[in-house]
């Protein structure tokens, strides 16, 4: 049994824990709480997309379904929307398994282009469907009816449920990593072929890494929702909604425990810089600066930060690479 | 320039108190306006070009302009008078269309840059997530310009909306058919074709509803979704009807594509009436003024002979941009005059003084650089005084042809297309 | 009638779409390389033929030439200084490249010629041809013509000449061409330089017939994408075919059901044939 790397970990943990406490003003707040959001919808991609390697560029149709609900249960029956969540997962979970049959026969970047198109599908449906709100969206309660509704004037308790859930789904890949399913979705992305001749069951453990990768972003969708007070077709279920899953864990490194997590480390405050620096000079300059730095790091680190930090870090806090 | 202002805010504070001493007056020597508009993404154009719009609003307002007569409020004086010529200053943000981003911004413009008041934010989903924000921190928030008929009326305090809605756009036409019908023309039907986003779906239901009442049948409504590649089906559905008149509800690239289509597909209706947006962008009549004559568009603003206020409103922007002024941002810049106007009768950047003069505004037409009846909000925040001017393409320009009392040139019925 | 005009619209749609998508389709069957900046490729190839009209007065045959020149660099240089070091890297990394180039590419004409849409000024390809009865937009009818000569030039320079079978020599077995003697990387340079240089070609013909704005290359990326993936990736004349399909079917599907249907209909098509021919029209199994 080899020990996890214990005290990054904890530093990590420490630093998000007290994060609040420093940074208590609500704009700093919101900005880590965007930070916590991306990490999670990114971690739960890497589930599919790092770890077994098929690449999904249109996770926002689970990200959209578990947006959707909160709102949804909230506009039909007045209920809490936090009542949604559910009713989110359920769907992403047959959403899961419906699109995972057929698309998960195709390789490659035909598996990335299935998805593509069955997420833009449902996103023009739902711009044409009046009982979602249609292009206009939906709305959640604007003040609150109580604490069930999770509206609050401050982002405090927000960043708490985040980091929560966040906690639990590393924990959980962390899990996975040492488990016979972990190497079965490494074994998977190294060769299906040869995985298939030893014996590893493919197809299931794809379906099964793509339900679980579906629970996750799906709340993630949840949490923004409610978060956010609105979603419309756009902002659930977008491409720019996938592709940043993508990027994020590209650029910090898929198919790593802590490859999302870096990935949001670095882009989040990246994005939020270069638009309260250059957005408001309207000059796109906001754009330029980060898809430089984005180009940059593909140019001079392809694999991904992590890999940089495994080559720079402490020889005692390097995480042994599980692949 | 700081401690000049200081002084200069010092100073006025000190008459007015030697005036009046009984009520202290707040002399902030700034008002901080924040405003969200999209700058980049999709709908950049229309940020950038609100952006310039309101940056001439506040050159009017901060600088003495006494050539642009004694109506328009605040133009005459420096600054606001009643705060001892305190100025306003903005601080523009960039949503970017998203509207979890719009949230973040307006959280910060509240809490960081401590702004005033707030403005924005064009994309009603934005509108929708940054006035949800100032009503939790109790800010006023002038919406300039969004469609969608749900951001007031939701029973928030702190909204305003200064332009008109789509219900009013759809009177609007109505109204101008009943006038058309008296005169003989033939409005038998209509057809509605109609971007599919939040501004597109909200102006179109309103027209339908509104069709109804005035018991003109829509012989067809053509929804599609916005920067389309290829709008020849929706043209041909189109000439296949026959209706009497099309109304279009599109941005600028869609806009464009079908005066060419129509032309290419040798299809020309008795009168084209285009929604604003698309058809009022500079951009439309340098691509499309030989094929599109006679084309309709609705705008609430008219650049007016030389000499007249808006005129030299137009001018001041033309100097800043290039460009004549548009009538999405000039309904902005309207806002925005209505706003400061508040603050200013406020006397102070109490959110709650500035939110009672706000629901006490109650604007003349001739204080407007628009054609509205007035600017006065009713108990939602909702503008019920706004109103809007048909203006059509002749040569290389929009005229103002109705109302009457207000039309600068005569109507073309049928409207001459590309064939000239 | 009215129908024959419905598909005649939709080849010529569909044309611009294999326009717009046979040089995406080359380097992504060549070195299976996903360009999320293909669509900028395009919309700089408008801008490069607005600047050639505003300075020069040039006619379509010289911007069109300009545009197809300057990308052809552009495209060289985009992979002598990234995608080659990218190439080195995982799958994942091509999108974050090309994804980022997209945005700089994108907000780098944003920065220099505004957000406010342009179009050309008309040009002697203006104008509308009448078929019996059926009627025929010039530009797009040259468009169409044009993308037919480059589908056959460029499946002819694959299959026929020497550069051809080195270039696909490179993207079959990179270490056995190299034993022949070929330059992997030169061979890649020029494939990229042709893509982008397709794209130029494609953003002067397309700026005849449709006004842009630098975010224009959003609106074709995803349906070059479906044109690419349904022709088989690396089929130059399945792109060809591709793109006439689906433009096609949005012209009667939008006819029929109604134009916000169009697209709706376009991709459960393609997810329905990838599951029925994973390895599209025109691929090799």
């Amino acid at each position: 049994m080899k020990i996890p790397a214990v005290t990054p970990t904890t530093l990590l943990a420490a630093g998000l824990l007290i994060y609040p406490l420093i940074f208590s003003g609500p704009f700093y707040l919101d900005i880590g709480v965007t930070f916590l959001l991306a990490a999670i919808s990114a971690s739960a991609w890497n589930i599919v997309g790092g770890y077994a390697g098929q690449v999904s560029v249109g996770h926002a149709m689970f990200f959209g379904l578990g947006a959707y609900a909160p709102l949804l249960c909230y506009t039909l029956f007045q209920w809490a929307p936090i009542a949604g969540i559910p009713f989110g997962i359920v769907f992403s979970i047959a959403l899961a398994v419906l699109i995972g049959i057929p698309t998960f026969r195709l390789t490659g970047h035909y598996f990335s282009m299935a998805t593509i198109a069955v997420a833009e599908l449902i996103r023009i449906y739902f711009g044409t469907w009046d009982l979602v709100g249609a292009a206009i969206g939906l709305q959640g309660p604007a003040t609150a009816r109580g604490w069930w509704d999770l509206t609050f004037r401050s982002e405090l308790p927000y960043y708490y449920i985040f980091l929560a859930v966040l906690a639990v789904l590393l924990h959980l890949t962390f899990l996975i990593e040492h488990r016979r399913f972990g190497y079965y979705l490494r074994a998977i992305k190294a060769g299906e072929r040869a995985a298939r001749s030893l014996g590893v069951p493919v197809q299931q453990i794809k379906i099964k890494a793509l339900i679980l990768s579906a629970v996750f972003t799906s709340l993630a969708g949840s949490l923004y929702s409610v978060k956010t007070g609105f979603i419309d077709p756009e902002s659930g279920f977008g491409i720019l909604v996938s592709v940043q899953m993508v990027i994020i864990a590209a650029l910090g490194g898929a198919g790593k425990l802590y490859g999302p997590f870096v990935g949001a480390l670095i882009l989040i405050p990246l994005q939020t810089a270069t638009n309260t620096w250059f957005g408001g000079g309207g000059t796109g300059l906001t754009f330029i600066l980060y898809g430089g730095i984005i180009v940059l790091i593909a140019r001079y680190e392809p694999g991904g930060l992590f890999e940089l930090w495994e080559r720079i870090a402490p020889r005692g806090w390097r995480r042994k690479n599980a692949s | 320039m700081w401690r000049f202002r200081v002084l200069k805010a010092a100073a006025a504070a000190a008459t007015l108190f030697a005036f009046s001493a009984a009520e202290p007056v707040m002399a902030a020597d700034v008002v901080k306006i924040g405003i969200l508009w999209p700058l980049t993404g999709n709908a950049a154009a229309a940020g950038q070009a609100s952006k310039a719009a309101a940056e001439v609003a506040v050159d009017i307002i901060n600088n003495a302009h006494p050539e642009l007569g004694d109506d328009l409020p605040l133009a005459k004086t420096a600054g606001l008078p009643n705060m001892g010529g305190a100025k306003l200053e903005l601080v523009f943000v960039d949503h970017q269309g998203n509207p979890s981003l719009a949230q973040q911004l307006a959280t910060r413009l509240i809490t960081q840059d401590k702004v005033d008041v707030l403005m924005g934010a064009y994309q009603s989903s934005c509108s929708f997530t940054a006035t949800a924000v100032a009503e939790r921190y109790g800010i006023p928030f002038m919406v300039g310009e969004s469609a969608a008929l749900n951001i007031t009326g939701r029973g928030f305090k702190w909204v305003f909306r200064g332009t008109p809605i789509a219900s009013d756009y759809a009177r609007t036409y109505m109204r101008f058919f009943g006038d058309m019908k008296k005169q003989g023309k033939k409005v038998d039907s209509i057809a509605i074709v109609n971007e599919n986003t939040d501004y597109g779906t909200s102006v179109a239901d309103a027209i339908v509803e509104e069709a109804k009442k005035a018991n003109i049948p829509v012989a067809i409504r053509i929804p599609y979704i916005a920067s389309s590649t290829d709008v020849s089906a929706q043209v041909l559905q189109l000439k296949e009807k026959q209706p009497d008149v099309v109304i279009f509800i599109s941005y600028t690239a869609d806009s464009i594509l079908y005066m060419k289509t129509m032309k290419n597909l040798d299809y020309a209706p008795p009168m084209v009436i285009g929604d604003d947006t698309g058809f009022s962008d500079p951009s439309f009549i340098p691509a499309v003024a030989d094929v599109a004559q006679g084309v309709m568009n609705r705008s609430a603003w008219a650049i007016g002979k030389p000499g007249s206020t808006t005129y030299k409103i137009n001018e001041m922007y033309k100097a800043k941009t290039g460009r004549d002024l548009d009538d999405t941002s000039a309904r902005n810049m309207q806002s925005f005059f209505a706003l400061a106007d508040a603050i200013n009768r406020a006397g102070s950047t109490d959110p709650e003084k500035m939110r009672d003069a706000l629901t006490k505004t109650d604007l003349k037409p001739e204080q407007l650089m628009m054609g509205y009846e007035g600017v006065k909000f009713d108990n939602t925040g909702q503008n019920i005084l706004a109103a809007t001017y048909l203006i059509q393409l002749h040569d290389k320009k929009y005229e103002l042809i109705w109302p009457d009392k207000a039309a600068e040139a005569k109507l073309q019925w049928p409207m001459a297309g590309w064939k000239k | 009638m009215l129908l024959l005009q419905v598909i005649v619209g939709g080849l010529l749609l569909g044309a611009i779409y294999a326009l717009f998508s046979s040089g995406l389709t080359l380097i992504w069957g060549m070195m299976n390389f996903i360009n999320f900046a293909h669509g900028e490729f395009v919309m700089l190839g408008m801008y490069v033929s607005l600047l050639v009209v505003m300075w020069l007065g040039g006619g379509p045959a010289a911007f069109g030439f300009a545009a197809a020149f300057s990308l052809f660099v552009l495209g060289v240089f985009v992979y002598l200084s990234l995608i080659r070091y990218v190439l080195r890297g995982p799958m994942l990394s091509q999108i974050l490249s090309t994804f980022g180039l997209a945005l700089l590419l994108r907000y780098t004409a944003f920065w220099i010629f505004s957000a406010n849409f342009v179009s050309l000024p008309q040009t002697s390809l203006s104008g509308t041809l009448n078929v019996g009865g059926v009627l025929m937009p010039v530009p797009q009818l040259v468009a169409g013509v044009i993308a037919i000569l480059l589908t056959i030039g460029l499946h002819l320079m694959l299959t026929r000449t020497k550069v051809g079978s080195q270039l696909l020599a490179v993207s079959e077995d990179r270490g056995a061409a190299m034993l022949m003697g070929i330059r992997p990387d030169r061979m890649q340079a020029l494939a990229w330089g042709l893509s982008a240089g397709a794209a130029g070609i494609a953003g002067a013909l397309m700026a005849i017939a449709y006004p842009w704005s630098p975010s224009v290359g959003e609106t074709f990326g995803l349906t070059a994408f479906v044109v690419v993936a349904l022709g088989g990736f690396g089929s130059v004349p399945g792109a060809l075919l591709a793109g006439l399909i689906i433009g096609l079917i949005q012209a009667l599907s939008a006819f029929w059901f109604g134009p916000i249907y169009k697209d709706i209909i376009v991709y459960a098509l393609f997810v329905a044939l990838l599951w029925l021919r994973p390895q599209g029209l025109m691929g090799k199994a």
